[in-house]
């Protein structure tokens, strides 16, 4: 027998989780006026065979990280070793977590372009060339995208409270463009304006 | 009729517009593909959301382009540097690097792509004869049967993990579980939406697949501050020429390898989850082991370019194979693709060749296709892989990371589609850190609903569960998966443990029941040989006193 691993800890919060789900998934209840035929198979029949399913394999999972070594990858630095090591991961997700939050203030645009200047400088190197590099590939990137997804495609990208006149300026004016340039080739001959709708 | 689909398919195909997508697909693969660590379905998920404003022939060709680029495009950044840019592309280093230093980078790349190109255009071959007698038999596919093939697809993909299969099951049927979440679609019961009414639609398979797959890649590439930092390579290619006649001459005189490393790559292509980062280590293993000169192996012989490269790109017409025909994805970039056909309103099953025979002639001939652009784009991109090739991961990763999200939004207008790619980059790369495996999660979520559907079927018609080993496919496909369950353990201990050695008697003798129940003459003729082909190897063992043959160590396929 073996010492707590890693791995039991997961096999029981796997087997806590089981537990939770399939207590939800009797509360899984057909409408009284949506009565099954016979035969039919009721909405939480397939999730409890899945979660049945992930019972016998958790358990399996705990045996199995009870009586075999612990993995060899497992390092035991405490709460500041597994920071270190998952640092960067952490940060993008926090990054990236605060990017969708402010995406209803600040629109894609702005929030991409902060987006994507803040992860760069923070994985990369932080000196004046290299801050500079950032910027110029986050407008080249971010504009280029946007521009690929609002004007061409034309997606309705999330315009921000702060920033709707901003954002409706820039459609107006850079989308403008491509759609009177998009009007030229129409004009043009239909294969170029089937060239232009597929890019 | 036949004629006619392909006139059909044609016509839909034949359009500059999609032709220039085709092409832009496949610079897009070969460049991404050249990339270290960038990997061919990552390539192929992110190109995903500018199809949605496209056909369905259009976006299916787009992304078979992206796939067959993306499979050429490894081979680039291994010859030239020694580091495959694709797990594809493992095995084309052992030789094409060592080529290069030998002054011969040009013959080596050559090679190279040719080989892919003959590999590309063989299994092309394969897949417009195969695919639609497969679709025949599945065509005789009752619920009960596709139910044991999704559960065979998943068994297999989870025994991939090799010595993880638990964690590869858990994995699998996390991903069926995802699928469980929103409305049920019998009776339309919200489940596992905790008073959430976003949650109640249950979550796209776009963000999802990004989420998992994407997400999780890219942070992992980042964890290491030093390594995010470092160019992704740096070699100089510019003075490198193709030497494109000779390296076919060489490709063509050596035709029993390319043959043979052909159809092994489409035969792990057709296994599901088992992709070409497997095919091309059992190409260039087998070619070792049939080469008059296997000493010269690892120091820069054509056969161990041929091998690797002819097999990954034959995979790609295997994995399609197995799409087109059961609606089962063979690997990560098939999954992608029936996610786009559902995107679609096409939903993939034996019956989808029958039904919608534009699309399935169209997939025919894009992949067939594919492969020519591929040859003709492959040296154009040369100088685009070294300008790729210094870009720093960082950067590639905060820029990536950005159009998921863009591509994710794109999908259906809604910023809780962005909140569920983050969620699902969060648990997959948890998940990952803690060794399970993602593709089962993947392959769980696009076979979940399907599965579910099958067995409401199957309990419509009959709650007699007998009748899972009672009809000859569905018994086949149980028995199929319970010994390509413990595959994994027979590979470890083979030529160690006597056990083995009944391994594949006892598979022949148990597959050989549900052949011979099958309907017609053939079947139970074919079911009778395979019976006796396991009997004849008892009898062989038996005689030669159950000893253990003197095995070389075998390649491990979990490994990989």
């Amino acid at each position: 027998m073996n010492r707590f691993n890693r791995d039991t800890i997961i096999a029981v919060i796997l087997l806590l989780l089981v537990g939770f789900f399939a207590y939800t998934s009797f509360g899984i209840k057909t409408p009284v006026f949506e009565r099954l035929a016979p035969g039919q198979m009721g909405p939480g029949f397939w999730p409890r065979i899945i979660l049945a399913g992930l019972a016998i394999m958790g358990l399996i999972y705990l045996f199995q990280s009870v009586v075999s070594p612990p993995p060899p990858g497992e390092k035991r630095g405490g709460l500041i070793g597994w920071y270190r090591h998952y640092k960067n991961p952490i940060w993008c997700f926090a990054v990236f977590a605060a990017f969708l939050t402010i995406i209803p203030v600040l629109g894609m645009l702005i929030a991409g372009l902060i987006f994507v200047f803040s992860l760069m400088t923070m994985l990369g190197p932080k000196d004046g060339l290299a801050v500079k590099r950032h910027v110029l590939t986050t407008f080249g990137t971010v504009g280029g995208m946007w521009f690929i997804f609002a004007c061409l495609l034309e997606v309705q990208l999330p315009k921000g409270q702060l920033t709707g006149a901003f954002d409706e300026w820039l459609l107006v004016n850079v989308c403008g463009i491509v759609s009177s340039i998009g009007g030229l080739f129409a004009d043009a001959g239909p294969s170029c304006s089937a060239l232009m709708t597929s890019v | 009729m036949i004629f006619d689909n392909i006139m059909m398919a044609t016509s839909e195909l034949m359009t500059v517009s999609t032709m220039l997508l085709m092409v832009v697909g496949v610079v897009a693969g070969l460049i991404a593909g050249a990339i270290p660590g960038f990997t061919i379905a990552m390539a192929v998920v992110l190109v995903l959301p500018f199809t949605f404003g496209m056909t369905a022939v259009q976006g299916l060709a787009t992304m078979i382009g992206v796939y067959v680029g993306g499979l050429s495009g490894g081979l680039m950044s291994g010859i030239l540097t020694g580091i495959p840019g694709t797990p594809s592309s493992v095995a084309t280093t052992f030789d094409g690097f060592p080529m290069a230093r030998k002054g011969r980078p040009g013959l080596a790349l050559g090679i190279g792509v040719w080989s892919s190109f003959f590999g590309g255009v063989i299994s092309a071959v394969v897949l417009v004869l195969v695919a639609p007698q497969l679709a025949r038999i599945g065509q005789e596919f009752q619920p009960w049967d596709y139910f044991a093939l999704m559960a065979f697809a998943l068994t297999v993909t989870a025994s991939l993990a090799g010595d993880n299969m638990v964690k590869g099951l858990i994995a699998g049927l996390i991903g069926l579980l995802v699928a469980t979440v929103g409305e049920d679609a019998v009776v339309g019961v919200p489940r596992f939406n905790f008073g959430s009414d976003a949650v109640q639609q249950g979550f796209a398979f776009l963000p999802v697949l990004i989420g998992l797959f994407a997400f999780t890649r890219l942070l992992s590439d980042v964890q290491d501050k030093k390594k995010a930092q470092e160019n992704l390579g740096a070699h100089s290619a510019e003075s490198v020429r193709i030497e494109h006649l000779k390296a076919a001459k060489e490709v063509l005189s050596r035709w029993g390898n390319l043959i043979r490393s052909s159809l092994i790559g489409v035969f792990t292509g057709v296994l599901p989850a088992a992709g070409s980062s497997i095919s091309n280590i059992l190409a260039y293993d087998q070619a070792k082991k049939y080469s008059k000169e296997p000493e010269k192996f690892g120091t820069g012989t054509i056969d161990g370019i041929v091998a690797p490269e002819s097999a990954n790109n034959a995979t790609a017409g295997g994995a399609l194979i197995m799409m087109m025909a059961l609606g089962i994805p063979g690997d990560i970039v098939t999954a992608v693709m029936l996610g786009a056909l559902l995107i679609h309103d096409v939903v993939p099953s034996p019956t989808f060749i029958a039904e919608q025979p534009t699309i399935a002639y169209a997939i025919f001939i894009a992949f067939f296709l594919a492969n020519f652009i591929m040859l003709a784009m492959q040296s154009l991109t040369l100088r685009g892989f070294v300008a790729v090739t210094r870009v720093r991961m960082y950067m590639l990763a905060s820029v990536i990371l950005f159009y998921c999200a863009l591509g994710v939004f794109a999908l259906n207008n809604v910023q809780f589609d962005m909140w569920t790619l983050f969620w699902f980059g969060v648990g997959g790369f948890i998940l990952r850190s803690l060794g399970f495996p993602i593709v089962p999660i993947i392959l769980g979520v696009v076979l979940g609903n399907i599965a579910e559907n099958a067995l409401a079927q199957v309990i419509a018609i009959s709650t007699d569960p007998t009748m899972f080993l009672t009809r000859p496919w569905s018994l086949f496909f149980i028995i199929l998966g319970l010994f390509s369950s413990f595959f994994h353990v027979y590979q470890k201990n083979r030529a160690i443990k006597q056990w083995t050695l009944c391994f594949i008697p006892a598979m022949c003798l148990f597959l050989s029941i549900p052949v011979f129940m099958m309907e017609g003459i053939f079947r139970p003729v074919l079911g009778v040989g395979l019976g006796l082909f396991g009997l004849y190897l008892i009898v062989q063992r038996a005689r030669s006193g159950w000893k253990l043959p003197n095995a070389e160590p075998v390649m491990e396929v979990g490994d990989l």
